[in-house]
């Protein structure tokens, strides 16, 4: 493939120590820190709950060890494990359904007592892995296998989608179809599905909620209803460019302090962190977000195991479609879904799942 | 060495980057959009992000007060708690109206009813008053709870307190809300949203006077609407005081004699034109309108037949009746059409050439001979019918212009003008000629012809003062400063004697055995006046003893009387709607108002 016509401008030389080690990737490590010690301290800033933040701390421990546990752990003994947990976590989707917390209007979340917890976030984690299993199990992948796939896939979106929970769905659908297109599915298949979605966007559009289509229909005009749907994006546009270069200062954004960005501690941190922080915070969460997925993305590209390269490959597109658009609804760009921003956001589920992902592919990076 | 080279197989590589490539687009125009916000437009966001916390809110001024002659007072301000809400901090309306209602213990249909009545039509961070006068209990319960009810809070404003509210109900008025109406009228208005404005009467007259000016405080709120901190506040400036020349005392003995019956009465000082007293009857509660919530509670008010809300005294347009004699009969004279002595027989009919229709006298076989003095003593019918025919329309109307009729007194804007009829006037109203005929009841005050009371007090102010028009007043003082006499025109007749003798005349209605007010003779205080009967409907002879039993048809009664005759101190109209006779029931309100306003005065 040496005359690949990307191979010029993929130049990413990774010192070749790391290629023939098992040492630990610590750009990775510091990155992880460093967002979640800023995201521990944004929710301070936002909620001004101590309790909240200490909260979303001990998930942060607890996904710390969890990452790391699974970092060090040899990924293709864990396999078939993998493949199989697919199904508790599909029987969870089921079960929140039916028995949701009742301390929330829609049915996300599992009360366990203690902490309550997100079955469509487990999914969303767990689906890419087995999926990943079961398409490699054989040498070269199998047409069937990927239709099972997808199939499997669009029962797990519509079990999220009428929960509702419209951005995990979203997600749920990345993760489950992604390791299909990745492992070789027919481009004139993708080609007609996306056609296929493109033609039926009018059916989806009448099975969304009233409050869902209010929202899109809010991004195109938020202003014309500054109180009512247009309220979010309104003000956590005002809260993003009253931060200026060098925002309001920690504690100081009046917007978040007095509370009229809505879910600022959790959905719309990113306008916290914009106000107080100004365009300079802003920028550097992009840079260690950047050099975060380039060192994720480069133990897919460097991997030699196909099951490693789409597993690795989902996860880090996963977090990437996240940040991406998480940042674009908060200003504007997008319709506002639940969507948080990972390791920022508070959310205990998301937070160790995310820190789980990581520490998936830290343990496949050993494979490179 | 690329990634592509290094594996056998890089086609996951290569679908990897492709379907990632939209994500890192999406986040490079979230990047752009970044550098717009807070680069490039950061100005205007900032300025957003401070108006956001700082809300500017009024402060209504306290109307000014409103005293009686003798500095008693008519009108105050009551200080009331009301529950404000500021509809864009409700999260959900259902749970807010119920934890409201559960915690003021009150219907929670009719406060969601009033919720989204009002809630239409209103942009959503507008506040307003959801619930007024709330009372000890509901305050306290509030006052502990309230920090937990988002976009709720308690306000104290005014109500409007009329003390003597149905006596001085015409005069004073009621004040309400704002209306689109108002603001076509006075744009100036639409800054004072959420004040009450007078509506009626001097609330109405003097509106801007009373009103005062709005305070504005600058408070830096939460999202939540919760307080944080006041940041600048200009307080209001209360209205000024106003002292009406109304005598409360005589105004209340007077009102309570019309015992309910429907009419007007209006008592004028003839030399100043300061209203003295000023009835309309039936009447109203005027707080139940200041304080009123919705139009339901004072739905009967307003539909009420007898109409208690129209003032009669200064609207109500009534057939002058015999009180018009006098100046017809001056007209004459003016006109030389007739003379003080020339005797006409009155048989109790009237007859014009050429016609075969007889115009009746109120008394049957009429008053024999009588010359103007007699005419105008025993009210001749037939009399005045002769001397109108012969002084014709064109003369008599704009005699009668110059004492005040067929114009507003000047009093308010919101007064009848009556009608003064004269040839062009029925050409245009009617759209017909004018006839012979219709003169001929002018003569007697009747036909076309309407006068407002106080209209008919003016014009015997005028014969009170010998010629002097004033203008009506009602305001003696606005804050410290006294209103000023405004003569309008002095009349001059051809022989100022006719003054003397037409008071002369009309003092013996009074006291001649044949005057048609006999019946208040006081030798104490000598008064002068004119009864009149005013008729509702023309109607024959034979129908009327039977018509008369449905009270709505019987005639007006009308009084008018100005004295002392020696120095008037007051000039009263006194008309009973319905009442059938002058002299036994408006007079007796006129003697009363001028004995004891005469007493007073010593």
């Amino acid at each position: 493939m040496r005359n690949s016509p990307l191979s010029f401008s993929v130049n990413l030389k990774i010192d070749k120590s790391q290629n023939n080690s098992s040492q630990f990737d610590y750009w990775i490590l510091f990155s992880i820190i460093f967002l979640c010690s800023f995201g521990l301290a944004m929710i301070y800033s936002s909620s001004n709950s101590l309790e909240m933040t200490i909260r979303q701390g001990a998930y942060f421990f607890l996904g710390l060890i969890g990452m790391l546990l699974l970092a060090f752990s040899n990924f293709r003994k864990m396999e078939v494990f993998y493949l199989h947990s697919f199904w508790p976590a599909l029987f969870l989707l089921i079960i929140v359904l039916f028995f949701p917390s009742e301390n929330s209007k829609t049915s996300r979340w599992i009360d366990l007592g203690l902490f309550t917890f997100q079955p469509s976030e487990l999914m969303r984690f767990i689906l890419p892995i087995s999926a990943a299993s079961f398409l490699t199990k054989n040498l070269k992948t199998k047409m069937k296998d990927m239709w099972l796939v997808i199939f499997v896939t669009l029962i797990c979106f519509y079990l999220v989608a009428i929960q509702p929970d419209l951005g995990t769905s979203i997600i749920i659908l990345l993760a489950g179809l992604l390791p299909v297109v990745i492992s070789g599915f027919p481009w004139i298949y993708i080609f007609f599905g996306g056609f296929l979605a493109t033609l039926s966007l009018p059916l989806i559009w009448m099975s969304l909620y009233d409050y869902q289509k209010q929202r899109i229909l809010t991004l195109f005009n938020p202003e014309a209803d500054i109180y009512g749907a247009g309220w979010n994006i309104v003000q956590s546009k005002i809260a993003v460019g009253s931060g200026g270069l060098f925002g309001k200062g920690f504690l100081n954004g009046s917007q978040s302090q007095l509370n009229f960005i809505p879910e600022s501690h959790s959905d719309f941190i990113f306008s916290v962190i914009a106000e107080e922080f100004g365009l300079l915070g802003t920028s550097i969460l992009f840079l260690i977000y950047g050099i975060l997925i380039y060192r994720l993305l480069m133990v897919s590209f460097y991997s030699s195991n196909k099951f490693a390269k789409i597993v690795s490959g989902t996860l880090s597109i996963i977090l990437l479609a996240y940040i991406s658009i998480n940042i674009s609804m908060v200003i504007g760009l997008l319709p506002v879904v639940g969507m948080p921003l990972p390791f920022l956001s508070q959310g205990g589920t998301a937070l160790v799942v995310n820190l789980l992902t990581i520490g998936i592919i830290l343990s496949l990076r050993k494979e490179v | 060495m690329s990634i592509f080279d290094n594996k056998k197989d890089s086609n996951e590589t290569y679908r990897i980057i492709i379907f990632l490539s939209p994500f890192l687009i999406l986040l490079f125009l979230a990047f752009l959009q970044i550098l717009n916000l807070s680069y490039f437009n950061s100005d205007k966001f900032k300025t957003q992000s401070e108006s956001n916390r700082l809300y500017q809110s009024k402060i209504i001024p306290q109307r000014g007060f409103i005293f009686d002659s003798k500095n008693t007072l008519l009108v105050e301000n009551n200080i009331q708690q009301d529950l404000e809400i500021n509809p864009s901090f409700i999260e959900n309306p259902r749970i807010f109206l119920k934890q409201i209602a559960d915690l003021l213990e009150l219907n929670l249909n009719k406060i969601e009813s009033d919720f989204y009545i009002r809630a239409t039509g209103k942009s959503p961070n507008e506040p307003y008053i959801l619930i007024k006068d709330l009372n000890e209990k509901q305050i306290a319960k509030l006052s502990v709870n309230l920090k937990k009810i988002k976009g709720a809070e308690i306000i104290s404003s005014f109500s409007r307190n009329v003390i003597h509210k149905e006596v001085m109900a015409p005069v004073i008025g009621y004040v309400g809300n704002i209306s689109r109406e108002d603001i076509f009228y006075n744009p100036e208005l639409s800054q004072f949203k959420s004040l009450k404005i007078g509506k009626t009467g001097v609330e109405k007259d003097f509106d801007s006077i009373l009103r005062g000016n709005m305070g504005y405080r600058i408070q830096e709120r939460d999202s939540n609407g919760k307080l944080i901190r006041n940041i600048s506040l200009e307080p209001p400036i209360k209205g000024k005081d106003l002292q009406l020349s109304i005598d409360l005392d005589l105004q209340k003995k007077l009102f309570s004699d019309f015992n309910g019956r429907k009419g007007a009465l209006v008592a004028i000082e003839p030399k100043t034109g300061l209203i003295r007293a000023l009835i309309s009857s039936p009447t109203y509660d005027p707080n139940l309108l200041n304080t009123i919530n919705d139009y339901e509670e004072v739905k009967s008010l307003f539909a009420d037949k007898d109409s208690p809300l129209f003032n009669r005294a200064l609207s109500g347009q009534y057939p002058p009746a015999s009180t018009l004699k006098p100046f017809v009969g001056m007209a004459a004279l003016e006109a030389e059409t007739i003379s003080w002595e020339k005797q006409i027989i009155d048989s109790g009919e009237y007859y014009v050439e050429g016609d075969e229709r007889p115009y009746k006298g109120w008394k049957e076989g009429g008053h024999g001979n009588v010359d103007m003095k007699k005419a105008i003593v025993e009210s001749s019918d037939v009399y005045f019918y002769s001397l109108a025919y012969d002084l014709t329309i064109n003369n008599l109307s704009p005699f009668l212009e110059k004492f005040g009729y067929g114009k507003q007194s000047g009093l308010t804007e919101n007064e009848a003008k009556g009608i003064l009829p004269s040839r062009k006037w029925k050409l245009g109203y009617i759209g017909e000629a004018w006839f012979k005929g219709d003169t001929i009841n002018m003569g007697i005050g009747q036909g076309y012809i309407t006068a407002t009371p106080i209209q008919i007090a003016l014009a015997y102010a005028a014969l009170a003062n010998k010629g002097e028009i004033v203008k009506p007043r009602i305001i003696e003082k606005v804050g410290n400063d006294s209103t000023e006499k405004v003569s309008k025109l002095n009349i001059s007749l051809s022989d100022n004697k006719n003054w003397k003798r037409i008071e002369e005349a009309l003092l013996g209605v009074v006291e001649a055995s044949n005057g048609t007010a006999n019946n208040i003779y006081d030798r104490n205080i000598r008064i002068a006046g004119k009864t009149g009967t005013a008729q509702v409907k023309s109607i024959g002879e034979t129908e009327y003893k039977f018509l008369r039993e449905d009270e709505s048809l019987r005639d007006h009664a009308l009084f008018v009387g100005y004295g002392p005759v020696e120095d008037p101190k007051l000039v009263v109209v006194a008309i009973i709607e319905n009442g059938e006779s002058g002299s036994a029931v408006a007079a007796p309100l006129v003697r009363k108002a001028i004995n004891l306003y005469s007493k007073n005065e010593k």
